[in-house]
């Protein structure tokens, strides 16, 4: 790797003696070295007319230039970036703007319309641990090359643990590292309304659609488990994504659940997902939790005791969200008192985000099973040996066993007085079955995404 | 070099390239026209970086060549000949040689190696009416941030959506939208056209009539009709999304000839403070609508106005000069003026013509 700042700085310092000052200053003043790939010097300059002017008049000199100073040189390209500070010199506001309000534009400055994508989602503020590192690594891999590795990557997980901020980190990453390609970021939510919308204005708009998102290089969608009813929309997204798939172009998506358990959703769609890399974020582990906190820490430039640290990263588990939130709280607190908060005052402030650890209701749990499998909750308790509620109970028993760690003599007698030993068998007979038969074993795996 | 050419043409395109002439740039040579004799044409071309222009007119050339002149000498010396038959110019050891019935002008030439290029855009292009255009950017180019500190909004921000495009312009204090239909509309994601060069845009383009092509991508537009071809830099940013704050309903709603506004407006432009504040009161209950604005030194005045009110009562300070701007770009007799509560900004439409919406944030008191 070879210093692109230092090597321009010569370049230029060795040009300034063989042009004009005027042309020099014109021509020369702020551009610099993007980047070095394989022995191709990307320079950036403001605009199309300093790209012109440099590759028209002084390609030569500055080809030249280069290669004394970086001998492995093969080309040079030039390429329109934004400099930053070349802007003029800031002038006073009118007083006006003193005296009159402004239209709330502040905020709606920062995505990006292009390509929807946060530019604040960056892979520099990405922790990665043991919940995450597999999603990482994968990420990683797309980025070096992408639509080769890992095509479709889909990322399920909970809520608030880096979905969003893993799949923009690849759209950011993607576009920083190749400017040519064309990435686009959206929500299923906002590509079933564009198809509806494009239904609307008839045959031409509908070839429209098409075309629109099957320009891009990178199509990231999110959200992609609310796409079980829509039936036309999965049409859609399937020849989007055959197109894609045959073209080697990369397409992400992220979920809530793993596709076999998104509702609704096509068997053709369900095999295409699992055609790429499907891997999971879970929640992070305490040492994760500790590392966020401190980022964050960083990033508000605020120094908290490291135990109040940990106990902040002990007693908030799960959900990133939350952890942020809490942090937010105690930052808070933190400014307007100016002094460092305590560990006291830091346990009475999170008081109430602490979720309590569940305690388990038994009927519950008997509920969302039943519901599962479409029977009425009271048939579960009754005396029956119909196969089909035979087998619920029995899945009833072998969660509320194996999840909750129920005694047996409890969980009989909550479900209309049965022995203990009854109990034992249906849990032994699960649990055996599980060995053979893999639709009890994802139907155990839905049932317990209900739970969350 | 040596052709010769149709005085007033040649006039005209003087007049029109030597306005984008750089001044006070480190680069001389910028402040000067080219002039490109070849093949049956006369090229002329002026750029200061940010704009690009070439004019073409039809020369019979005796001898090909190309030469630099100082552009303000060179609309100079045209705007005081007063002639109408042909002119002959002619490049002699570094001067050229301006002959006329009864004139003739000697002019220093400048080394025109140096003159740069103008960039030639490729892209997606569309074809436009040159009159929609200019309307399109008339209607709210006055709108821009002035200063540079925000480029995005220092700009007029031009994009599709369904039949037509959209130009769009906002200080932050109010914000206008214009729409205008245009047959067989492509794509068009979003162009921040610079505040500065818009005046160039509707100087050039404002006389002509006729269909433009318009090419642009990402860093470059260019506007070609005939023998012009104009060229601009386009901001690299991100346009707010203003449609968020476009007011949904509103509490007032008052609808008033726009004739008697602007009067009333000039009035109290007579008695506006420093912050150029006017007060505004609607009471539809008892059918009011006053304007008033005071100045401590001169005096005050209050003029009520006949307009149809409907809704809640209101009182709020708006910038006249905010109110007076738009007026022109109203293609109405009556305009609908929407108000809701402090906080809020007012929504201005012409009554009989939805292509253009206003927005002006109150002031506080």
């Amino acid at each position: 790797m070879i210093n692109t700042k230092e090597l321009w700085k010569n370049c230029l310092g060795q040009i300034e003696n063989d042009v004009s000052k005027a042309n020099f200053s014109t021509w020369f003043r702020n551009t610099c070295i993007l980047k070095e790939d394989a022995g191709i010097i990307y320079i950036g300059v403001p605009n199309e007319f300093v790209r012109d002017w440099l590759k028209n008049k002084y390609h030569k000199l500055i080809t030249k230039t280069i290669a004394d100073f970086f001998d492995t040189m093969r080309a040079v390209e030039y390429s329109i970036t934004k400099i930053e500070g070349i802007q003029e010199e800031v002038k006073n506001q009118n007083n006006a703007s003193f005296i009159n309000k402004e239209l709330p534009l502040k905020d709606l400055y920062n995505i990006n319309k292009e390509d929807n994508l946060n530019p604040r989602y960056k892979f520099d503020s990405f922790i990665v641990g043991s919940f995450n590192e597999l999603a990482y690594a994968a990420a990683q891999a797309i980025i070096a090359k992408p639509g080769m590795s890992y095509n479709p990557f889909f990322v399920y997980g909970g809520t608030g643990l880096g979905k969003t901020h893993l799949i923009q980190g690849i759209g950011n990453s993607v576009k920083e590292k190749y400017p040519d390609k064309k990435v686009h970021y959206i929500t299923l939510e906002k590509f079933a309304t564009d198809l509806v919308n494009s239904f609307q204005f008839g045959n031409n708009k509908a070839n429209s659609f098409k075309e629109k998102y099957r320009k891009y290089d990178l199509l990231i969608i999110d959200d992609i488990q609310f796409i079980g009813k829509m039936e036309k929309t999965q049409e859609e997204l399937f020849h989007t994504f055959n197109t894609f798939y045959e073209n080697n172009k990369q397409i992400v998506f992220s979920s809530d659940k793993h596709p076999n358990f998104i509702p609704g959703l096509e068997d053709r769609l369900k095999s295409r997902f699992a055609a790429g890399m499907i891997v999971d974020v879970s929640e992070p582990e305490y040492e994760s939790r500790l590392a966020i906190l401190k980022v964050k820490l960083q990033e508000f430039g605020i120094n908290l005791d490291e135990e109040v640290v940990q106990y902040i990263a002990s007693s908030i588990q799960g959900n990133i969200r939350e952890l942020e939130g809490s942090l937010n709280t105690i930052i808070c607190q933190y400014r307007l008192k100016n002094r460092p908060i305590s560990l006291n005052e830091v346990k009475t402030l999170l008081k109430n985000n602490i979720k309590p650890k569940k305690g388990v209701v038994i009927k519950d749990i008997v509920k969302i099973i039943a519901d599962f499998y479409n029977l009425e909750e009271a048939e579960i308790y009754e005396k029956t040996r119909r196969k089909e509620i035979v087998k619920a109970r029995q899945v009833v028993m072998y969660i509320l066993r194996e999840d909750f760690n129920i005694s047996y003599p409890l969980i009989g007698q909550k479900l209309g007085g049965k022995d203990h030993t009854t109990v034992i068998h249906s849990h032994l007979k699960i649990k055996s079955s599980i060995k053979t038969d893999a639709s009890l074993v994802s139907e155990l795996e839905q049932i317990r995404i209900l739970f969350k | 070099m040596k052709l010769e050419c149709n005085f007033e043409k040649l006039k005209n395109s003087i007049g029109q390239v030597e306005k984008v002439t750089g001044k006070n740039l480190t680069l001389p040579i910028l402040s000067s026209i080219l002039l490109i004799a070849s093949g049956k044409t006369l090229k002329l071309r002026a750029t200061n970086l940010s704009v690009g222009v070439e004019i073409e007119i039809p020369a019979k050339i005796e001898k090909e060549g190309v030469i630099a002149v100082s552009g303000s000498v060179l609309s100079n010396v045209f705007s005081n000949i007063f002639q109408t038959e042909n002119i002959i110019l002619e490049e002699s050891e570094n001067n050229i040689i301006i002959k006329t019935k009864k004139s003739k002008i000697k002019l220093k030439c400048q080394p025109y190696e140096d003159f740069p290029t103008i960039p030639v855009v490729s892209g997606d292009s569309f074809n436009i009416d040159s009159t929609k255009l200019v309307d399109g950017i008339k209607s709210v180019y006055y709108s821009s941030a002035v200063s540079d500190i925000k480029p995005e909004i220092s700009s007029v921000y031009v994009y599709s959506n369904e039949d037509s495009l959209v130009f769009v312009s906002t200080d932050s204090f109010r914000l206008a939208e214009k729409k205008v239909k245009i047959k067989g509309i492509v794509d068009v994601s979003g162009i921040l056209l610079p505040f500065k060069n818009i005046p160039e845009i509707i100087r050039i383009f404002g006389d002509i009539k006729g269909d433009l092509t318009v090419f642009f991508n990402k860093n470059q537009i260019s506007i070609a009709f005939e023998g012009v071809y104009f060229t601009s830099r386009v901001i690299d940013g991100i346009f707010p999304d203003y449609k968020q704050i476009m007011p949904k309903e509103n509490t007032t709603e008052a609808i008033i000839l726009k004739q008697d506004l602007l009067s009333a407006l000039k009035l109290s432009n007579i008695f506006s403070d420093k912050f150029n504040q006017l007060n505004l009161v609607i009471k539809p209950k008892e059918k009011v609508f006053e304007i008033s604005s005071s100045n401590s030194i001169v005096g005050e005045n209050n003029t009520t106005l006949d307009a149809a009110l409907t809704g809640e009562n209101v009182e709020l300070s708006f910038n006249y000069k905010y109110f007076l701007d738009c007026l022109t770009s109203v293609n109405s007799d009556s305009l609908s003026l929407k108000l809701n509560q402090a906080n809020r900004p007012m929504v201005i439409s012409g009554v009989s013509d939805t292509s253009f919406t206003y927005l002006i944030m109150p002031m506080n008191r």
